[in-house]
């Protein structure tokens, strides 16, 4: 379904939707990020990326999976928490971060479905907005088979077209937010239409980086394990955990027990982020850690993303965002050394 | 009549000044307020910054670090280091904005029962008007 | 502004007469304005070099890799590791020298001067920017940076760039090298510590507020732990192992590692995290600033080193980094030590 929306009636339509909770971009003091929404004003959908994306609303950083107490009687005692969210609506959603979900779902799907994860994933419909102009100079979506105007895994994909948006419904939770307002939303001219499709053309020429080789990257990598490559790339990493935190498809996570009292015992099991650059991600209890060095755990960020994930579920696990790019302390940059992953030994 | 807040004080004391004081105090039957967990360490030179921070996240309401006087330390220098090392804790505590009165460091010898049940005393009188710590505290 | 050929003909000599293992320096990067470390193995590669005010990264951070690297190999080549180090970055080697992580003989230092000038805040440059592209990047005799992108030449006075710290620099040129190139200017910021005192002046709520705020965005990256050249200690309070287990440990000392806080991004165990690393970094700490370079959220953690900076200074007259020789602040104290503050 195509509709038009003008944007002045934005607010509008974002105040029939009062049954949700409402997530969009907001800036604080040049930091954007998406934050739940009080009032419709407060959306500026003016912006280029976040610094988080929308990852951090599904796939929340910290999660209480369970309380436990001991009682007199029973022993010890465990509640479940499962998230039982309101509906939810994240406006804003640049194609590349909705097309991340897509990939997470796979993760925390298939044979064994997280309810933590999919309890807020089916709540929550995904309003985008494609990238007429690049959000970062570092975007390189056209890469790794995606678009700024890519449709995975949003339900409502909205268009700037200067003094209203092209909207196309994409699903039928999208459906139910643009029929909450139908009278708002009108059919869209020929003229409208054309617009579009020069945006559409324009943007993705304005996407300046990208891999060369990117097809040859996966049967080159599984011969590269004891590649030195991976030797002089690390050489200027630090060991922080910006490129996968800030990832939105980075999913690994760590389970601990937070006590609260130890007499009578009460406390939470906590899931929170992990993170595969960490020294102490893979050390075993034992003192031996199998990845003992920056090199093995930059080859194991490639690894997985451009080998493993492709083995197991046939796309890249990289949406091209390009936010470990631009924010790496010390410039390693994804594209040049996957760059350098097919050339090599050539 | 609602119940008066008896704030929750975490004493670090030294075992062989402060940690004796105290016990003075005990055996002599001075009376002060029932406030104080006291947590006995060897010297006020051990306490990490990492203790005084633990205390506050674990809901204490007020924190005390009481060694020897200079020149008595039974390791000769730790409380010279202790009082170094908590200066810097103790503002850098207060720039944070935590509550000033909440953070003190004492000296109290074996022989000063009565000064350590006044300090005591004042550090409990402090405490009750500011009401319970929820700054540092981790949620619970 | 020091001549990137001098620059380059010293890495040269030093990497042609085999004297160090590689030199770190800078290079360009693929990824934005700012560059990347470099490490240089061959004379002939020194022409990747650069160094303009936007080497802003201290170097001396690889050092740690470097002497962990040497400890796993079984015949560790015993040469030096060449460094370019700005004024600041050489303070960090001064600690790192004081507090023995380092031999003398393990560096071969090739100090830059600041002269009169710094490096650039990232964020305050692209502003002015607006995406675009540098080619380069140079003072000019009058406190000025000009920028060259593809529109052009833009002049911009240096105090709206410089990176924080550099307005704040108490040490513009190397304390400690083996060559320096450029000239020994000494600069006397009228306050070095203005920004701590922005903070001290608010009150004891409104402090709390700002800290609380700031310190809430923090996703435990640990990115300002990682970048930093005096975190380098073995074993970490944040980690959730103890790194210094072996196979001998027994399960139970395992079992009794203390859990000094907790994994989740909360404020109170933010609070934990970012108030020990700032406290282990009393007396330590150089200013250079990377810590809060790096932040993707832009927490201001410089304001909390800098504030044990003047802590230091005003308490007890102790300055970091200048002096190799001198005991370190927590490691020392004077008879006449403030304590008025104890009961």
């Amino acid at each position: 379904m195509e509709k038009v929306l003008a944007k002045k009636s934005f607010p509008q339509w974002v105040k029939t939707l009062s049954s949700y909770k409402i997530f969009a971009p907001i800036e604080k003091e040049d930091l954007w990020s998406y934050e739940l929404i009080e009032k419709p004003e407060q959306i500026n959908l003016d912006y280029l990326n976040t610094v988080l994306s929308p990852k951090k609303i599904i796939f929340p950083q910290r999660e209480v999976y369970l309380e436990f107490f001991a009682s007199n009687e029973e022993g010890i005692e465990v509640k479940e928490l499962l998230p039982d969210e309101k509906p939810s609506v994240i406006f804003g959603v640049r194609p590349c971060d909705a097309k991340a979900l897509t990939l997470t779902d796979k993760v925390f799907g298939g044979d064994f479905e997280d309810l933590y994860y999919w309890n807020r994933r089916k709540q929550t419909a995904l309003v985008g907005l494609s990238c007429s102009t690049p959000p970062s100079p570092n975007c390189f979506c056209l890469t790794v088979d995606g678009s700024p105007f890519s449709k995975d895994g949003l339900d409502v994909l909205m268009t700037d077209l200067g003094d209203k948006y092209f909207v196309e419904t994409l699903t039928k939770k999208g459906e139910q937010l643009v029929n909450s307002a139908k009278t708002l939303f009108k059919a869209p001219t020929e003229k409208d239409k054309k617009n579009l499709a020069k945006i559409q053309q324009d943007a993705k020429k304005k996407i300046t980086r990208q891999v060369e080789n990117i097809k040859k990257v996966p049967p080159q990598l599984k011969e590269m394990f004891d590649s030195p490559l991976w030797d002089e790339e690390s050489m200027s990493c630090i060991q922080c955990g910006i490129c996968t935190y800030l990832c939105p498809t980075c999913h690994c996570f760590d389970i601990n027990d937070e006590i609260d009292s130890s007499s009578p015992l009460k406390g939470k099991r906590i899931r929170t982020w992990d993170n595969c650059q960490f020294p102490d991600f893979t050390m075993h209890s034992s003192g031996h850690n199998p990845r003992p060095d920056k090199a093995s755990r930059l080859r194991q960020r490639i690894m997985h993303k451009f080998q493993y994930f492709v083995e197991l579920y046939k796309n890249y696990q990289c949406t091209g965002c390009g936010r470990c790019i631009s924010q790496c302390p010390v410039g390693i940059d994804i594209i040049e050394v996957l760059d350098k992953v097919s050339d090599y030994g050539a | 009549m609602a119940e008066e807040f008896e704030p929750k004080i975490v004493a670090f004391l030294c075992k062989w000044c402060s940690s004796a004081g105290s016990d003075l105090a005990g055996v002599s039957r001075m009376e002060y307020p029932p406030n104080v967990v006291p947590i006995t360490v060897m010297c006020s030179g051990s306490v990490s910054p990492l203790y005084i921070l633990s205390a506050f996240n674990k809901g204490a309401d007020g924190v005390l670090v009481s060694g020897c006087h200079p020149g008595d330390c039974h390791y000769i220098k730790g409380n010279y280091y202790a009082r170094r090392r908590i200066a810097l804790v103790k503002r850098l505590l207060d720039y944070f904005g935590l509550e000033p009165q909440r953070f003190q460091m004492s000296w109290v010898s074996a022989a000063e029962g009565v000064k350590y049940t006044q300090i005591i005393k004042d550090f409990v009188q402090e405490l009750k008007p500011l009401g319970p710590q929820k700054k540092l505290r981790r949620a619970q | 502004m020091v001549n990137l050929e001098d620059l380059k003909k010293e890495a040269k000599a030093v990497l042609k007469d085999e004297k160090v293992k590689y030199v770190i320096g800078y290079e360009k990067s693929s990824n934005g304005l700012m560059p990347a470390p470099a490490f240089i193995k061959k004379p002939e590669d020194v022409e990747k070099l650069i160094w303009d005010p936007t080497c802003i990264h201290n170097l001396t951070r690889f050092l740690t890799d470097e002497k962990q690297k040497k400890a796993r190999e079984k015949q560790p080549d015993e040469r030096p590791v060449g460094i370019i180090v700005k004024g600041c970055d050489s303070r960090a080697l001064v600690v790192l020298l004081q507090e023995k992580f380092i031999n003398r003989e393990d560096v071969y230092i090739i100090g830059v001067s600041c002269e009169s000038a710094g490096v650039v805040d990232e964020k305050k440059l692209s502003k002015k920017l607006k995406d675009k592209k540098i080619e380069n990047i140079e003072f000019d005799e009058k406190d000025n940076i000009i920028v060259t992108t593809k529109d052009g030449k833009t002049k911009i006075p240096a105090s709206e760039i410089l990176a924080e710290r550099c307005l704040e620099c108490r040490a513009n040129f190397p304390v400690i090298y083996d060559v320096l190139l450029g000239e020994k200017t000494k600069r006397q910021p009228e306050n070095p510590f203005q920004s701590v005192e922005k903070i001290e002046s608010l009150s004891e709520q409104e402090r709390w507020d700002f800290w609380k705020e700031q310190l809430s965005k923090c996703i435990r990256c640990y990115a300002c732990r990682s970048v930093c050249p005096m975190c380098y200690c073995d074993e970490c309070v944040v980690d959730t192992i103890n790194f210094a287990v072996t196979a001998d440990t027994t399960a139970e000392e395992k079992a009794q590692k203390i859990k000094w806080l907790e994994k989740s991004p909360v404020l109170s165990e933010n609070f934990v995290y970012h108030f020990i690393r700032a406290i282990h970094l009393a007396g330590r700490c150089i200013d250079c600033g990377e810590c809060e370079r790096v932040c993707p959220l832009d927490i201001p953690i410089r304001f909390l080193n800098k504030k044990l900076e003047k802590d230091a200074k005003e308490l007890f007259d102790y300055d970091s980094g200048f002096d190799p020789d001198q005991p370190s602040l927590i490691s020392s104290f004077r008879d006449e030590d403030p304590e008025d503050f104890i009961r």
